[in-house]
């Protein structure tokens, strides 16, 4: 096991790329370097520019794009290579794994062949010899060969992404490109797929560029981390050392923004703002208008990225003088608090027992029955603030739908505030009216839930008018947008003007105009960039106090839920199988589901080395 | 010193890109059938109905562009003077159709179940049907009224359009912002009109001008078999048939009609296509 440590011979090196758009400057001046057998981790929300790098140095630019810079793989420099020269050494020695394991396999080619296709082909092999590597290939990233012969429709998609790594695996390339390969899937799933490509990297000594938007993840796997922003570097170090404590504004702010998934915090550390367009700060450094320690000298000009100490490097001009309170600022921020007592009212809303199959169509025979909803169980006080976790497919969203007349359960009843709404169509028009009163929603994307014909000004305005109460719309309309934070001005705007964080505000603000006593928040964070999605929380949370409004909060993160609820139900293929305290449920789960939920979270090795379990298992892995 | 763009094939759009100069040309060329219909009988050089046997079947001349017909009947006056009623018959279908399509086609593909599975079928089993076929058939058989033919056209057509709003509708129905336009208390036909009719109105207007420059063929199609035609108006299509027969005497009264057929039909298809690219992509792209 001694090739697993860096040689420290660089393999794969770019130095001051450029990428254009036209007469945009996407990305200037980046230099990245990938030691040989080493995790290097590239991290950025997104706008920074962290996919486009790799793009560039993988040849593999959009159409309408352009770069300059050079780049280095093993001695021989590749930039200027034409394609056929790029395809030589792409997929072969330097190889690409995509997020998103739905559309990156062939759906017409059976597992065996894709991965096949994607083996050496300087080795002539013969038809058993292909077959049996094939199934080699599978064993290694944990796949019954068996699944050779099947096709990716067939498979989940933490299978399928398993599929994609032996694909790109085949050619046993020095250097794995891997962009986001967890993004889209579950956090057990993402665990799993996680300490896979560790582990494949460790046996082969391979080196692994890793892009992802989570620090927490880069801390997990990586050996240096490469913080971007705005399409240039903000910050490069060991990542332990980056983990120790951050030498730029924006490191830290992105590793605070992170809500704790160990205990609850009493203010989210937003970073103010939204990622800039590269072309709008270029003289000046990036992060300064959303940075707490920004001087005339920040806007002055474009502070160089420079070593600052032993194989760090920070683009912080002024970060001598403010290290210090990077820390002491990272030292309040952590504090563990304890969560306001909420004296919960009556029962706002009771679900009983409801159950929900899908059906699903085949063209010949039988059609497919998926069970969504297995009786499920619950009650939410007035006021109460109740998250829904669970993996997809566990019918969280299903119950969100049930509750808000968007489809109808099967069997089972749901009481919202006196009224039955199990069955809206049955309601008469008035008790319909009422309820849409009670209960309004937020959706997780925030580009598909406005609706893009329409200025925010009529969105809201809609709202107030269905609630049909409104003394003065028009004021109503410039009140909601002040208590989500907007500008009056933004009820002229259309939501192609809007960044995701913005527009989030405006379905937020969208809901409130019907004053409802229960807002159902189905996944409102889960799209967002990590600096952003600590805004829409801590204004989700600043709505629930202040107006004293129960939430269904559904979500997939437990870090989310330890912030945002005060009780929390675990669902699994449709059934509950724990529910109690949000606090007592996270920091001792009772049932294997949820402690393996628990234990999948990234970075809780690091953040709660206390964790008796965790620390067994860092020890056999060792 | 350049990694210059990777791409080896040079991917070229096969649609035509708004501000093209194309686009521009069939804009233009649309713009003069504008003005012809509306300026017609003033800017056309002759009386078009005047005859003169002397001038029986000539060559394009100078007092004549486009020679004469059998009754020495001016052809370019002709053409200006019938580009009215050539326009006329499209419009009227494509309009109708667009109209009874977004009809249909959004209850279908909005509400769904039985609502659909009638809707939708029904549109099938007419989108079956041989139009021009069935065209020709029954204004034959009923001899001939302008307006019949009008109103088969239109039944012939607009199933084609009732499936097409129907497929982006069924796209936009199931998006967020119908849902929470739904949770808000939004009605049915409101939440059709205020949301969703907006946001196929790239689809609905394209599908328009494809309709008119199809049926625009369709009724020049019909007078070259001298049926449907308005009486006593000098039509595209039955300058176009009667000159067929003076092909080699005067072949300018047949391909001066054919050329400005072809020529309409393609400047709005081409406008259609850039229209529906320029809009349909509007909430996606970042302005």
């Amino acid at each position: 096991m001694s090739e697993h440590q860096p040689t420290g011979r660089a393999i794969l090196q770019a130095s001051d790329v450029h990428v254009f758009a036209g007469s945009r400057t996407l990305l200037s001046a980046v230099d990245i370097e990938v030691r040989a057998g080493e995790c290097l981790g590239v991290v950025g929300e997104s706008g920074s520019g962290k996919s486009m790098l790799m793009k560039a140095v993988l040849g593999l630019l959009p159409a309408g794009t352009s770069s300059t810079g050079e780049v280095w793989f093993d001695g021989t420099r590749i930039d200027g290579w034409d394609e056929r020269q790029m395809r030589a050494i792409r997929g072969r020695r330097l190889s690409l794994l995509l997020q998103d394991p739905f559309t990156m396999l062939n759906p017409l080619q059976s597992i065996g062949v894709t991965i096949a296709e994607s083996l050496r082909s300087d080795q002539r092999l013969s038809r058993a010899a292909r077959r049996a590597e094939v199934e080699r290939r599978l064993t290694e990233v944990g796949i019954d060969p068996a699944v050779a012969s099947k096709r990716p429709f067939q498979l989940s998609g933490g299978m399928r992404q398993r599929v994609a790594i032996a694909a790109a695996l085949a050619a046993d390339p020095d250097v794995l490109v891997a962009d986001e390969p967890t993004t889209a899937l579950d956090v057990r799933t993402q665990h799993e797929i996680l300490e896979l490509l560790t582990a494949l990297r460790r046996d082969r000594g391979m080196a692994l560029v890793l892009i992802t938007h989570d620090l927490r993840v880069a801390f997990d796997m990586c050996d240096r981390v490469t913080v971007m922003y705005a399409g240039g570097v903000i910050e490069e170090a060991p990542a332990a050392a980056l983990e120790g404590g951050a030498l730029h504004p924006y490191s830290l702010g992105l590793m605070l923004a992170e809500p704790p998934v160990a205990h609850y915090a009493a203010t989210l550390n937003a970073i103010p703002g939204s990622v800039p367009d590269h072309d709008d700060v270029k003289n000046r450094c990036s992060f300064a208008e959303r940075c707490a320690w920004s001087t005339s000298s920040c806007t002055d000009s474009r502070p160089a990225l420079r070593e600052v100490a032993e194989r760090r490097r920070t683009s912080c001009g002024r970060i001598e003088t403010i290290a210090d309170e990077l820390v002491s600022a990272r030292a309040t921020a952590t504090r563990s608090e304890s969560r306001p007592a909420v004296d919960a009212g009556p029962a706002l809303l009771t679900v009983t027992d409801i159950r929900k199959t899908f059906h699903t169509a085949r063209l010949a025979g039988a059609s497919v029955a998926n069970v969504a909803l297995d009786g499920v169980s619950f009650s939410l006080a007035e006021g109460e603030s109740l998250g829904l976790v669970g993996e997809s497919g566990s019918g969280k969203t299903t119950i969100a739908r049930a509750v808000l007349g968007l489809s109808t359960p099967d069997s089972g009843t749901i009481q919202l505030a006196g009224h039955d709404i199990s069955r809206f169509r049955h309601l008469s028009r008035r008790d319909l009216r009422d309820v849409r009163r009670l209960v309004q929603v937020v959706f997780q994307d925030p580009y598909a839930s406005l609706n893009p014909a329409l200025t925010i000004g009529a969105a809201l305005r809609e709202a107030v008018d269905m609630r049909g109460d409104a003394a003065d719309p028009d004021a109503e309309v410039k009140e909601a947008l002040a208590r989500v934070s907007l500008p009056a001005s933004y009820a002229a705007k259309y939501p192609s003007g809007l960044s995701g964080g913005e527009r989030q505000r405006v379905s937020i603000a969208r809901a409130l105009c019907m004053k409802p006593r229960l807002l159902i928040c189905d996944e409102p964070v889960a799209a967002l960039d990590v600096s952003v999605q600590a805004q829409i929380l801590e204004l989700l949370r600043e709505i629930h106090r202040d107006v004293g409004m129960a939430m269904l909060f559904i979500t997939h993160d437990l870090a989310v839920v330890r912030q945002v609820t005060e009780r929390v139900i675990v669902l699994s293929r449709g059934v509950v199988v724990e529910a109690g305290r949000t606090d007592d449920v996270l920091d001792d789960p009772q049932d294997a589901y949820t402690r393996s939920l628990v234990d999948a979270v990234p970075g809780r090795a690091s953040h709660a080395p206390a964790e008796p379990d965790r620390v067994s298992a860092v020890g056999t892995d060792v | 010193m350049t990694i210059t763009a990777t791409i080896s094939k040079i991917r070229r759009s096969r649609r035509a890109r708004p501000g093209s100069v194309l686009v521009s040309a069939s804009w233009c060329m649309i713009g003069l059938i504008v003005l012809v219909v509306i300026a017609g009988p003033w800017i056309a050089p002759h009386d078009p109905n005047a005859q003169d046997p002397l001038l029986s079947v000539t060559s394009p001349s100078f007092a004549h562009p486009f020679g004469t017909d059998q009754l020495g009947r001016d052809i370019l006056s002709r053409l200006i003077v019938g580009t009215r009623a050539a326009m006329f018959g499209p419009i009227c279908v494509a309009v109708a159709s667009i109209v009874l399509g977004l009809f249909f086609g959004m209850i279908a593909g909005f509400r769904g179940g039985w609502a659909d599975t009638v809707i939708a079928r029904t549109a099938d089993i007419l989108y079956c049907l041989p139009a021009l076929l069935i065209a020709i058939v029954v204004v034959g058989l009923i001899s001939g009224s302008y307006l019949v033919t009008i109103a088969v056209l239109i039944f012939l057509t607009f199933p084609y359009d009732v499936r097409i709003i129907r497929s982006v509708t069924m796209v936009e129905a199931r998006l967020p912002y119908v849902d929470a336009a739904r949770t808000l208390g939004v009605s049915g036909p409101k939440t059709m009109v205020r949301h969703i009719l907006p946001n196929i109105m790239p689809t609905a207007v394209a599908t328009l001008l494809l309709e008119f420059a199809g049926s625009l063929v369709g009724f020049s199609a019909l007078a070259f078999l001298g049926l449907g035609v308005q009486a006593g108006s000098a039509d595209w299509g039955s300058i176009l048939a009667d000159g067929q027969e003076q092909l080699f005497v005067n072949p300018a009264m047949a391909l001066a009609p054919a050329t400005l057929l072809i020529l309409v039909a393609a400047s709005v298809t081409i406008v259609g296509d850039s229209f529906y690219d320029r809009y349909s992509a509007k909430g996606a792209r970042d302005e």
